[in-house]
C-alpha cells in the first residue's frame, strides 16, 4: 500500500555553484548490493553445476520449460510491477483459467479460435482490473486479489475442480516437441519476452507506463493518459500471461485450475531478483528474463535435490525478502 | 438514513441488517435457526482475528499480507507441538506469530521498506513453512479431547473459540477507544509525519501493530487447527478476501486514519452470516467465493481515491 | 547563562550539505530571528534541534549541558519546542487529544482531570481560554489551529519555542494577536526562535537576527542595528537589484489567455484575469488563498473548476489535462518532488517526458532525434548535457527545476506556463538563471503566470500582480504601481472582493 511519504526535503544548496554540477553519491549502497548480486550468482551458478545431472537434457529440457511459463507469467507482472502497481496476486488464476477457455474454445471452434479466445479472455479479464486501477485508483493488490477470488470461484461453478480435456481425436501435436532443438514453449516465451521489450523501449505507451510507476501525479500533471496506460498494462500482462495457460493446455491436452497455481509467487520473485524494484518506475522485460532463469534454475535443481515441490514457496519468500531487502536501503518510498 | 450511509462506523451495522433480511427472505426456514447462528460464530471466530489484525495495520496506512501464511504456519506449529499438551502448542503458535510480526515491523521500520514487499515476502517464508511441513497435506492431530472441547457448544451458540474471539475484539476495543494508543493510532494514520513531529512514538507502534497482526493471525490459524483436528496449508482467498472484505466493510480504509474494531467486528460478522446462510440455504460451495471476491470487489471500488471525482465528471457531462 | 547553544552543527543529506559549520546561542527572554532564502538551512536547522534530525557533527547545549537530540520526544522533554509551517495535527482528535498527542506525560488511560486543566491554562495564556476543549480541530480556522500547536508546546512546559513561519497563512487580526502572544511569552522569560520571511514583522518584533546562507551562518545583528536592505543583500549575496532581469518594454502582442469568473468551491470564487503575451503576471497570496488552486484549475488539475476560459479567442474546458495541454497550457507544479520529477528516470527523459508522441516513425520512438533534441533543450535551461544520463532525483533542486522548465518549452508555439512557486527550495545562483530563463520565455511570446508566497519576488519580478486573499482577487497592479506595503496588505486584510 502506497505510505504516506515523508514530505521531501525542498533543496539543498550545493557547495559549488557551478551549473549542473551533479551530487555524486560516495559509497552509496547500490555498490555493495551489486557485489552481493554477483556473488549470489556465482555461488548459484556453481552449486548448480556440481548437482548431479544438471547438465543432462532432461534437466536443461525441464529447465528450459520452467523458465518458459513462470515468464511468461514474470513478463506480465514485470508490466505491471513498472506501471507501479506492485503485483498482481490473479495471475496465477489467470493462467488455469485461459488454459480452460482455450481447451472449451477449441472444442467448439477449432485451435485458432481457441487460441482467440484464450488470448481475449485473458486481456479482458486483466484490462477491468486495470481499469478500476486506473480510472478509480483502486488498490492494485485488493482488486487482484478479489480478481483471484472471483476466477477461481467462477471457474469451479463452471468445471467444478475437474479437469476440461480436449476433444477426443484433437492433439496439438504441431504444437509439442521442439523447433531447431529447443522447446516450443522457450521459442514462444522468447517471442512474447520480445514483443515485451519493444513496447517498453520503442513506445509511447512503454514510456507512459515508466512515468506512471515513477510518479502518478508527476504523469497526471503532464497530461499522460494515466488510466489508458495502467489499463493498457494489466492488458498487455493478461496477453503475455496467456500463452502460458495455451502452452500447458496443449502439452497435457487438457486444462485444469491446478495450472498455474502459484505462478505469481515465482513471477514476482523473477521480477525482483532480475532487478526491478517493486515499487516501480524502472525495470526492463530482460532484466526479467535473467531474473526467470535464476528462480527457473533453482527450482530445477531443487528438484535434483531431492526437495519436494512444496519448497517452492519458502525459497520464493527468502528471495524475495532478500532482494526486498537490498533494493531500497534507506529510503521509504 | 444519510447519516447510516455517510458515517463510517454506522455502515457496517447497516450491512449486517441487510445481509441478515436478506438471507432470510430467500429462505426463512433453513436460514434462521441455531445452527446458523453457531456457524457464523466460528466463522466469525476463524476471521474475525485475522481481519482485526489486517485491519488495524490498514488503520496505519500498511498492509499485512503475510496473515495467511501465519495463519497457516500457527496451525502446523500448534499441531506439531501440542500433541501432548495442547497449552504447550498454543504457546509455541502465539511466541511463533508475534514474534515473526515484530520481526516483520521491524524490517519495515528501521530499514525503511514498504509494508507490501516485507509482507509478501513474510507470506511466502510462512505459508512455505507450513507448506513444507505438511508436505501439502493436511496434518492430523491426535488430541481429541481439545478439538472437541473447542468447539463444543457453550450457552448454545458459542463455543470457546467463538468466546476468545469475542474477547479479544473486547480488550482491542478497550485500548483503542480508552488509552493513549487508539490516539496515537488515528494520529499515525492520518499523517505520519505531524504524529512524528508531536511526539508520538511512531516507530514503537508500527512494529507493535504488526506484531499484534501477526499474534492475531497465529491465534485464530492454532484454535482452528486444534478445533478441526489438523492443520493444512490456507489459500489466499480463503482467509483474506473476506479478512480484507471484513475490514472495508467495518469502516477501515486503506488510506489510513479510520476505522475501530466494533466495526470490524460488524464487518466480519456480516460476513460470516452471509456465508453460514449460503450453506444453510443449500448453495453449492462457489457461492461463497464469488460472492466474498464480489464483496471484496465493490468495497475497494467504494475506498478507491478517485471515485468521487469520477462520479462528479459524470455527472457534469450529463448535464 | 544561555539557554540554548548550539556549536558546529553539520548536516548532509547525500552529497547535499543542508547545514555548514552553524553556531549560534540564545537567552532567555530573547526573540531571535532567523533570516534566510528558501534552501538556506532554516527548516534543517530546526529539525535538527527538535530531534527530528541528528546531525553529522556539531553540538546542542541546553542550560550549558550537552545533548544528543535523537527524537522529538526528547527534544520536548528538553524544553523545545516546534510550530512549524506544517500543521502537526490529527484533524480528527480533538483540541484537548492534540494538545496532548505523543507527550509522554499522558497516561495509558487518557482521560484525566489535570491533563484538561493544564491544557485550559495553556490556552488561557494564549487567550483562548474559553476554547470548548473537545471540538475537533478540523472545524477551527487556520490561525485557531495554529494557536493549538502553541498551546501544545506550553502545555508541555517548553521554554524554547521554534516557529516556521508562523504568519504564513493568518489574517492580519491573527497576525496581531500571535505578535501579541510572542510578547507575553518574552515577558514570561521564554526564547524564542522566530523563522519568517516577512521582514516587517522581523523588525517589530525581534530582538536579534542570524542570517543562513547555504547552509552557513552569515551574521547575527541586533535588529536595531540593520536595515532592511542590508539584510535582504545579507540574506541574498548580492544586491537586491541584480537578481532580477529587467523586463523587456516590448509592444503588446495580444493576450494569450482571457479568464471570467473561475470557481472551485471552497478556495476560488469568481476570479478573472487576463494574462498577456510576453509578460510574467504574478498571483501573490498566502498558503490558503486559493492562489495555487487557480494556476492548477487552468491547468485541467482540478476536476471541479468551472468558469469562462478562453485561450487565443478558443474556449477552454476545464478538468482535463490532456486537453489542456494540447492548448500549449503547461503546469509547474509547487511540488516538484511529488508532481514534477521522475525520480528514476533520467533528465533526459524528464526533459522528453511530455513529447514522446511527438517523435515517432510509425509508432516506434525515434531515440537518436529524441536525444539530440534533449542535449538542445538542456543547454537552453543551462544543464550540462553530459548529465543527461543521470538519474533526475539525483540532480539538485535548482537543476531539477531547469528540467521543468525545459520540459515546458518544447512545443511547436509559445503558450502560457502555469507556475506555482517556481523558485521554492532553490539555490541563490539557480534562482538567477531561472528568471532569465523566464523573460527569454516572454521574449519567445510566452504568457507567464507564477505563484509566490516570497513577496520580494513577486515585486522583483512581475510585470503585473494580482492579489488574492481567501479565494477572492483583491487588486491589481502594473509595473509601476506594484509595491511590496500594498500587496502584503491585500493578501492579510479581509476586504470586499475588487470589482
Amino acid at each position: 500500500m502506497s505510505q504516506s511519504a515523508e514530505p521531501p526535503l525542498t533543496d539543498r544548496t550545493l557547495a559549488a555553484p557551478a551549473q549542473g554540477q551533479m551530487a555524486a553519491r560516495a559509497g552509496e549502497p547500490r555498490n555493495y548490493v551489486g557485489i552481493v548480486r554477483v556473488a549470489v550468482l556465482v555461488i548459484l551458478a556453481a552449486v548448480a553445476l556440481t548437482t548431479p545431472g544438471f547438465l543432462s537434457q532432461p534437466s536443461i529440457l525441464s529447465l528450459l520449460t520452467t523458465v518458459s511459463f513462470i515468464g511468461c507469467v514474470a513478463v506480465g507482472m514485470t508490466l505491471i510491477t513498472i506501471s507501479g502497481n506492485i503485483m498482481s496476486f490473479a495471475l496465477g488464476a489467470l493462467v488455469g483459467a485461459t488454459a480452460m477457455v482455450f481447451v472449451l474454445a477449441a472444442n467448439w471452434g477449432g485451435f485458432a479460435f481457441g487460441l482467440v479466445a484464450g488470448l481475449a479472455f485473458a486481456a479482458v479479464t486483466n484490462a477491468l482490473q486495470g481499469f478500476l486501477i486506473g480510472w478509480l485508483r483502486a488498490n492494485p493488490i485488493i482488486v487482484s486479489i478479489a480478481a483471484l477470488a472471483l476466477i477461481y470461484g467462477v471457474a469451479e461453478a463452471f468445471a467444478a475442480h475437474g479437469t476440461i480435456y480436449a476433444a477426443t481425436g484433437t492433439s496439438y501435436a504441431g504444437f509439442k516437441g521442439k523447433v531447431a532443438g529447443i522447446p516450443v514453449e522457450f521459442v514462444v516465451f522468447l517471442c512474447v519476452a520480445a514483443v515485451a521489450q519493444f513496447l517498453l523501449s520503442l513506445t509511447t505507451f512503454g514510456r507512459n507506463l515508466f512515468l506512471v510507476g515513477s510518479s502518478f501525479r508527476a504523469a497526471e500533471a503532464i497530461g499522460v493518459h494515466t488510466w489508458r496506460a495502467v489499463t493498457g498494462a494489466y492488458l498487455w500482462a493478461g496477453l503475455f500471461t496467456a500463452p502460458a495457460g495455451i502452452m500447458l493446455a496443449i502439452r497435457y491436452d487438457a486444462a485444469s485450475m491446478n495450472y498455474g497455481l502459484g505462478y505469481e509467487y515465482d513471477a514476482i520473485a523473477a521480477v525482483l531478483v532480475g532487478g526491478t524494484v517493486i515499487k516501480g518506475g524502472e525495470g526492463s522485460v530482460l532484466r526479467t528474463l535473467a531474473g526467470a532463469i535464476v528462480i527457473g534454475v533453482i527450482q530445477v535443481v531443487l528438484v535434483l535435490q531431492g526437495l519436494r515441490t512444496e519448497w517452492q514457496y519458502l525459497i520464493a519468500g527468502l528471495i524475495v525478502l532478500g532482494v526486498i531487502a537490498l533494493q531500497t536501503p534507506g529510503t521509504r518510498d | 438514513m444519510k447519516r447510516l450511509r455517510d458515517d463510517p462506523h454506522l455502515r457496517p451495522l447497516f450491512v449486517l441488517a441487510a445481509c441478515a433480511v436478506g438471507l432470510a427472505l430467500v429462505d426463512a426456514r433453513d436460514f434462521l435457526t441455531v445452527a446458523t447462528a453457531a456457524s457464523s460464530l466460528e466463522t466469525f471466530a476463524t476471521i474475525g482475528l485475522v481481519a482485526l489484525g489486517l485491519g488495524l495495520t490498514m488503520m496505519i496506512r500498511e498492509f499485512d499480507l503475510s496473515v495467511v501464511g501465519m495463519y497457516s504456519m500457527a496451525g502446523c506449529i500448534a499441531v506439531v507441538m501440542g500433541g501432548t499438551y495442547a497449552w504447550l502448542g498454543l504457546a509455541c503458535a502465539l511466541a511463533a506469530g508475534l514474534a515473526a510480526g515484530l520481526a516483520q515491523g521491524w524490517l519495515i521500520v528501521r530499514l525503511r521498506l514498504g509494508s507490501v514487499g516485507v509482507t509478501l515476502g513474510g507470506l511466502l517464508v510462512f505459508a512455505g513453512i507450513a507448506y513444507v511441513v505438511t508436505e501439502n497435506r493436511a496434518l492430523p492431530y491426535e488430541n481429541m479431547e481439545v478439538a472437541l472441547g473447542l468447539s463444543a457448544p457453550v450457552g448454545g451458540i458459542f463455543s470457546v473459540r467463538s468466546i476468545v474471539a469475542i474477547a479479544i475484539f473486547a480488550a482491542a476495543a478497550l485500548v483503542i477507544g480508552l488509552t493513549r494508543y487508539g490516539r496515537d493510532i488515528i494520529a499515525i494514520g492520518s499523517d505520519r509525519r505531524a504524529a512524528m513531529t508531536a511526539g508520538v512514538n511512531v516507530d514503537a507502534l508500527v512494529i507493535g501493530i504488526f506484531g499484534f497482526s501477526g499474534f492475531c493471525a497465529a491465534l485464530s490459524g492454532a484454535l482452528l487447527s486444534y478445533s478441526l483436528a489438523s492443520a493444512s496449508p490456507a489459500g489466499l482467498s480463503d482467509v483474506i478476501v473476506p479478512a480484507a472484505a471484513a475490514a472495508i466493510l467495518g469502516g477501515v480504509s486503506l488510506a489510513g486514519g479510520t476505522g475501530r474494531p466494533l466495526g470490524i467486528a460488524m464487518g466480519v460478522l456480516s460476513l460470516a452470516v452471509l456465508r453460514a446462510g449460503f450453506n444453510a440455504v443449500g448453495a453449492p460451495p462457489y457461492v461463497n467465493e464469488v460472492a466474498m471476491g464480489t464483496i471484496l470487489l465493490l468495497v475497494a471500488v467504494l475506498d478507491s481515491t478517485y471515485l468521487a471525482r469520477r462520479l462528479q465528471g459524470l455527472v457534469r457531462r450529463v448535464h | 547563562m544561555d539557554i540554548l547553544t548550539v556549536e558546529g552543527l553539520s548536516k548532509s543529506f547525500g552529497a547535499v550539505r543542508a547545514l555548514r559549520d552553524v553556531s549560534l546561542s540564545l537567552r532567555a527572554g530573547e526573540i531571535r530571528a532567523i533570516c534566510g532564502e528558501n534552501g538556506a538551512g532554516k527548516s534543517t536547522l530546526v529539525k535538527s534541534l527538535m530531534g527530528i534530525f541528528t546531525p553529522d557533527a556539531g553540538s546542542i547545549a541546553i542550560d550549558g549541558v550537552h545533548h544528543t537530540m535523537r527524537s522529538p520526544q526528547q527534544a520536548q522533554a528538553l524544553g523545545l519546542g516546534l510550530v512549524a509551517q506544517e500543521l502537526s495535527l490529527a484533524p480528527r482528535l480533538s483540541v484537548l487529544d492534540n494538545i496532548w498527542l505523543g507527550s509522554a506525560d499522558v497516561p495509558l488511560f487518557h482521560r484525566r482531570r489535570d491533563l484538561r486543566r493544564r491544557a485550559r491554562a495553556a490556552l488561557e495564556i494564549l487567550g483562548a481560554g474559553e476554547w470548548d476543549l473537545d471540538t475537533p480541530v478540523s472545524a477551527l480556522s487556520i490561525g485557531q489551529q495554529q494557536l493549538v500547536e502553541v498551546a501544545r508546546l506550553l502545555a508541555r512546559d517548553a521554554r524554547i519555542l521554534i516557529l516556521d513561519e508562523p504568519t504564513a497563512t493568518l489574517t492580519d487580526t491573527e497576525i496581531a494577536r500571535i505578535l501579541d502572544v510572542l510578547k507575553t511569552l518574552k515577558a514570561r522569560g521564554h526564547a524564542i526562535l522566530y523563522i519568517s520571511h516577512r521582514l516587517g514583522e522581523v523588525f517589530d518584533l525581534c530582538d536579534t537576527v542570524t542570517v543562513l546562507r547555504n547552509g552557513e551562518h552569515v551574521a547575527t545583528r541586533q535588529v536595531p542595528d540593520i536595515t532592511r536592505e542590508q539584510l535582504i543583500e545579507l540574506m541574498l549575496g548580492r544586491p537586491f537589484g541584480d537578481m532580477y532581469p529587467a523586463a523587456a518594454a516590448g509592444p503588446d502582442t495580444g493576450d494569450a489567455l482571457v479568464v471570467e469568473g473561475l470557481n472551485v468551491a471552497g478556495s476560488v470564487q469568481d476570479l478573472s484575469l487576463v494574462a498577456p503575451r510576453g509578460k510574467i503576471l504574478c498571483i501573490a497570496g498566502q498558503i490558503g488563498s486559493g492562489a495555487n488552486v487557480v494556476t492548477r484549475a487552468l491547468a485541467g488539475l482540478v476536476p471541479g473548476a468551472t468558469g469562462r476560459v478562453s485561450v487565443g479567442d478558443k474556449p477552454l474546458r476545464l478538468g482535463s489535462v490532456p486537453h489542456c495541454v494540447a492548448r500549449d497550457l503547461l503546469f509547474l507544479s509547487e511540488d516538484r518532488a511529488a508532481e514534477g520529477i521522475f525520480h528514476q528516470r533520467s533528465a533526459l527523459e524528464n526533459l522528453l517526458a511530455a513529447n514522446f508522441s511527438a517523435h515517432t516513425h510509425m509508432g516506434i520512438l525515434d531515440w537518436p532525434k529524441l536525444k539530440r533534441i534533449g542535449a538542445r533543450l538542456a543547454q537552453r535551461v543551462a544543464i550540462d548535457p553530459r548529465r543527461l544520463a543521470a538519474a533526475a532525483g539525483k540532480l539538485s533542486g535548482g537543476n531539477q527545476q531547469k528540467l521543468l522548465f525545459g520540459r515546458a518549452i518544447e512545443r511547436p508555439q509559445p503558450g502560457v506556463l502555469l507556475m506555482n512557486e517556481p523558485t521554492r527550495g532553490i539555490d541563490v545562483g539557480a534562482r538567477a538563471d531561472i528568471y532569465r530563463i523566464m523573460r527569454e520565455l516572454c521574449a519567445h511570446g510566452y504568457a507567464l503566470i507564477m505563484t509566490s508566497s516570497d513577496l520580494e519576488e513577486v515585486v522583483g519580478v512581475a510585470d503585473i500582480v494580482i492579489t488574492m486573499y481567501r479565494g477572492r482577487t483583491v487588486a491589481r497592479y502594473q509595473r509601476q504601481s506594484i509595491a511590496m506595503a500594498r500587496i502584503l496588505a491585500d493578501i492579510t486584510h479581509p476586504v470586499q472582493a475588487a470589482a
